[in-house]
């Protein structure tokens, strides 16, 4: 039984083996896009909106919403990232309920690779917003003997980040296919129907955790951290 | 569990892929038009604001205009009700003197017929009384109206002699004139009364058939009228005083 999706290998693409980690990844890479290109592709101000693209400004707004609770100001940027993530877990896991597929965010190669994204992306939004002296100088608070515990925690946040998604993710898939196996009439449907509560509570916990991490190392110096999940 | 570190990078790679893509064809088309249209819903709700301003100012321009009108309309509602009273004052005024004049002018034509009632009876009751006198001294003592009132003439010369010398003055020729002529009998008592009052005086007698029945006598610039016409002017005349001075209808 694999535990991840990363030792099958789908097809090779120029000498390189693309697992269904990838494959999978690009599967909801071309939901999302498709999806995305094809209801707004007719949006102008003179044609009135449809249902498709209402349901788009309501995620959307949605998510600008929960961005404006935590995050100081208004920031677009924030809302590409953030969304991003909550968009590409949330669809992964939802799309476990698709026979035959394997959600990406059951490996940890994924959740690492996105980890390590809010991993970068925290100090990245932090330079860009207080200036590389006024980023750095946040790990010397509240005095410089802080500085190695701030940096442990700012490599924990990723790990605990990776894991969290991984384990929840992982362990769902893994259960219901073990259920599968031996009681495949009733169970599975049941962990399945589970799982996509799971799957929509951890890509929500993933995206808010990263706008928090980001909103604070973005945030004023004399405003305090917000308290994260 | 364990880390492909090949997947790692190329999710990572994906996943930047994916903001862009998302970025492009996700977030900027959906907030740009939620933007146009939220500026294009605060454009409306400025101008319906300022249609909103315009409407209740042209309100109450209305209101105002409505109010002048009211105020017009019960000063030009006065005036009219003034001019009507003027005019139905006046328009009674003519009526009533019309009707006042109309009344007047039907009274003059009573009275005027009521005068030509009366005299019409006057003018028939004198013919009759004369035709029944007439007759009436015919048939009992042969004898002519003239002829009978020209001895009472005679005979009321008399007492008036006084007056009648007054009157008469300086004149010489006494002339009597009757309806018709008189008998010669009647004329010699006459004359000799006549002579017996006035010896110097000439009397002579003329007939004139337009002068109502009876004597008439001139002397100088007096004259006795002893006419059946003077009687009856005298006897309305003392009807009325028995009536009252009242119409002689």
């Amino acid at each position: 039984m694999n535990l991840t999706p990363d030792n099958t290998v789908m097809f090779t693409l120029w000498g390189l083996p693309i697992n269904a980690t990838i494959f999978y990844t690009w599967f909801v890479m071309i939901l999302l896009t498709g999806a995305s290109m094809l209801i707004t592709r007719n949006l102008r101000p003179d044609v009135p909106p449809n249902r498709w693209r209402t349901t788009l400004e309501v995620i959307v707004k949605g998510i600008q919403s929960q961005i404006a609770e935590i995050a100081p100001g208004p920031s677009r940027h924030l809302l590409y990232f953030a969304g991003t993530l909550f968009l590409f877990v949330a669809v992964s896991n939802l799309l476990l309920v698709v026979p035959g597929f394997e959600p990406p965010t059951s490996s940890l190669s994924t959740t690492t690779a996105l980890a390590i994204s809010v991993l970068i992306a925290v100090p990245l939004f932090g330079v860009s917003s207080r200036g590389l002296g006024g980023y750095l100088k946040t790990y010397l608070e509240p005095s410089f003997i802080m500085l190695p515990f701030n940096i442990i925690s700012e490599f924990s946040r990723g790990i605990s980040l990776a894991i969290r998604l991984y384990g929840n993710i992982m362990s769902g898939a893994v259960i219901a296919a073990i259920l599968l196996t031996v009681a495949p009439f009733f169970f599975p449907v049941v962990m399945d129907v589970l799982g996509l509560l799971t799957g929509m509570i951890q890509a929500y916990i993933f995206a808010i955790l990263a706008t928090v991490y980001i909103s604070s190392a973005t945030a004023p110096p004399s405003q305090p951290e917000k308290d994260i999940l | 569990m364990s880390i492909d570190w090949m997947t790692v990078g190329a999710q990572i790679a994906n996943f930047l892929v994916l903001v862009w893509l998302l970025k492009r064809f996700l977030y900027r088309p959906i907030l740009d038009g939620i933007d146009a249209r939220e500026a294009e819903i605060t454009q409306r709700m400025t101008e319906a604001v300022d249609a909103k301003d315009g409407a209740e100012a042209i309100t109450e321009e209305y209101h105002e205009k409505l109010q002048k009108l009211h105020v017009s309309q019960a000063e030009m509602s006065e005036t009219i009700r003034k001019s009507a009273e003027d005019q139905r004052d006046t328009l009674l005024a003519e009526a009533r003197n019309q009707m006042e004049s109309e009344r007047a002018g039907w009274q003059a034509h009573m009275d005027d017929e009521a005068h030509k009632y009366t005299a019409r009876l006057q003018l028939a009751g004198a013919d009759a009384l004369l035709s029944l006198t007439r007759k009436a001294l015919n048939d009992l003592a042969d004898e002519t109206l003239e002829d009978r009132i020209a001895r009472n003439l005679a005979r009321q010369l008399k007492p008036m002699a006084a007056d009648l010398n007054a009157a008469a003055g300086d004149g010489a020729l006494a002339i009597v004139v009757s309806h018709s002529a008189l008998a010669q009998s009647v004329q010699d008592d006459l004359v000799a009364e006549l002579e017996i009052m006035f010896p110097q005086v000439a009397v002579t007698f003329e007939v004139d058939e337009a002068q109502s029945p009876g004597i008439m006598l001139r002397i100088g610039g007096a004259q006795l009228a002893w006419t059946v016409d003077s009687y009856i002017d005298g006897l309305a005349a003392s009807v009325d005083d028995r009536l009252g001075n009242g119409p002689r209808v």
